[in-house]
């Protein structure tokens, strides 16, 4: 555990110690910030439905640049050969990676929080459904890093781990689009793999547990493919 | 006779259809310095990756104080210390910030680590650069933090991937005084495609062509007695043994195909001589040898296309 608690410190510091987070987090609230304050002054609805799925889009290009150095850059720089000669399992390593890049992006993506505050303060917002667009949020951007982690782990080169990435995560994101001109069969396949169909009850308030387990299920399989990618040697 | 720290049998390490290592087998000794000598491309890091659990053994295994590098890897990476040749390192860390880190991560308790760290950093002498950021040092200081690091938790082996590589005349010095130190301590296993380099430091050397284990052959270490090459006219290897077992300190190392014979003596080639003469034997040449290693290296590899 004590190991596991030192790399966790290690990505921590690194994520955070690096100009990449502040950038990342800076453009990200300066985007939404805009986003929010030009709908609510049009609009005047107190919701937050557009916020949550313009950080969804966002999220699909921001993930990327926060994990393609992940592994990538280890393996170029070599010390990825000092941490796994080490007594360190693969799983720990990781996980470590995946916690520290949840960190940056829940801190992202919590700051966001702030909108909720104004709604509340000016207005009666339905705070279950900015609840669970928060939920779904964090299991989206739990899906994209677990994924982004997989893909770093397969290269060394921190460009191609940010390109490959990006492309799945765009196609796992609109592949209900090809949904209408497949059979039914094909279908209702391609639809239970499409992040936007499984993200939007989320986003307008519809919590479903097949969601929540798709979600789940795919960063669990993702980082297990993660931690194989490391062990194939 | 002690268990030996390392044990590998018929390694074999494929990349794709390429063999890198063919059927290597050696072992390595408590508190000895085992040295792999090849050229470029010879196998020896591959082997040193397999051995720290970095690389998996097509087949074939290998035992690290005794436990297997693939089906009890982290117990065996718990007795080892490892500087890869690029002697990679966090650069964004600061020295002391890394040596606490490595040594968190080798399982040294937080009671213990401060001191471990300490010691770490009076040995390697680097006191004066502790605080320093990692990618502010020079390759000698980096080298000496990689070593650092793989001295935490007391382990029973160190694994050293061409340590002087890159480094200037004094820092070469340095390191292998740190090896012939080290060496009464843990075991040592070291590669270098440097003869001269070889001969100073390791008692045994694997010599390795091709992926393939040539031979092992056996040198003095840094602590060695001087070796002399001593050629004798009609003289059988039975006499010159006979001749040498009768006197002490002269030690009969190697017989040479051209009637030549390599002997280790501290006090110098006259005792030998005069041990040979006595038992009535015709002492044509003597010279300093070395430790014969070149010899046996050019022998093995004649022919072979390099």
């Amino acid at each position: 555990m004590r190991a596991f608690l030192s790399l966790l410190g290690k990505e921590v510091r690194a994520l955070f110690y690096s100009p990449i987070a502040y950038i990342v987090i800076g453009v990200f609230l300066a985007l939404m910030g805009y986003s929010f304050t030009i709908t609510l002054f049009n609009n005047k609805y107190a919701t937050l439905v557009h916020i949550f799925f313009q950080s969804a889009g966002l999220l699909l290009l921001i993930v990327p640049v926060i994990t393609m150095r992940l592994f990538a850059e280890e393996r170029k720089a070599g010390t990825l050969e000092l941490l796994l000669t080490a007594p360190v399992r693969e799983s720990h390593v990781v996980l470590a990676k995946f916690i520290a890049s949840m960190a940056v992006l829940g801190a992202m993506i919590g700051l966001t929080g702030v909108y909720a505050l104004v709604l509340g303060i000016f207005g009666s917002p339905d705070w279950g459904a900015i609840y669970s667009g928060y939920l779904g949020l964090i299991l989206l951007a739990s899906t994209l890093v677990s994924i982004g982690l997989v893909i770093s782990a397969l290269t060394s080169n921190q460009v191609i781990a940010a390109i490959v990435t990006i492309g799945i995560s765009f196609s796992m994101w609109m592949i209900d689009t090809l949904a209408a001109m497949a059979p039914d069969a094909v279908e209702r396949v391609l639809i239970s793999f499409s992040l936007l169909a499984r993200f939007t009850p989320f986003a307008t308030g519809a919590m479903y547990s097949s969601d929540f387990g798709f979600f789940l299920s795919t960063t669990l399989l993702a980082l297990f493919l993660a931690m194989r990618a490391l062990a194939r040697r | 006779m002690s268990t030996p720290v390392i044990v590998a049998e018929n390694l074999t390490k494929y990349y794709g259809a390429r063999l890198a290592v063919d059927g290597v087998s050696f072992d390595v000794r408590p508190n000895e310095v085992m040295g792999l000598l090849g050229p470029n491309g010879s196998g020896k890091s591959t082997i040193l990756r397999i051995l720290t659990g970095y690389l998996h053994p097509t087949s074939g295994t290998a035992r690290v104080a005794g436990c297997d590098v693939v089906s009890q890897s982290l117990e065996a990476r718990s007795q080892l210390g490892y500087v890869p040749e690029d002697v990679p390192l966090y650069t964004n860390m600061r020295v002391l910030e890394f040596l606490e880190f490595m040594g968190r991560v080798r399982g040294v308790d937080n009671t213990r680590l401060p001191a471990a760290v300490d010691d770490a950093i009076e040995r390697l002498s680097l006191g004066r650069v502790r605080t320093l950021m990692i990618s502010k040092l020079s390759r000698g200081y980096r080298q000496r933090v990689a070593i650092a690091q793989a001295l935490l938790g007391k382990p029973k082996l160190l694994i050293l991937d061409e340590p002087t590589n890159g480094l200037d005349p004094r820092q070469i010095i340095e390191v292998r005084e740190l090896i012939r130190v080290l060496s009464s301590e843990l075991s040592i296993l070291v590669t270098s495609h440097i003869l001269a380099e070889m001969e100073r430091v390791a008692h045994r050397v694997a010599i390795l062509l091709d992926g393939k284990l040539l031979s092992v052959h056996s040198l003095g270490g840094a602590n060695s007695a001087a070796r002399f090459r001593i050629r004798l006219r009609g003289a059988t290897q039975a006499a010159v043994q006979a001749a040498l077992q009768a006197t002490p300190d002269n030690e009969f190392v190697e017989a040479l195909p051209n009637g030549s014979y390599i002997i280790a003596c501290d006090a110098g080639p006259g005792l030998a001589v005069k041990a040979l003469v006595a038992a009535g034997l015709y002492v044509e040449e003597v010279s300093s040898s070395g430790s014969g290693l070149e010899d046996l290296f050019l022998r093995l590899t004649e022919g072979v296309p390099q």
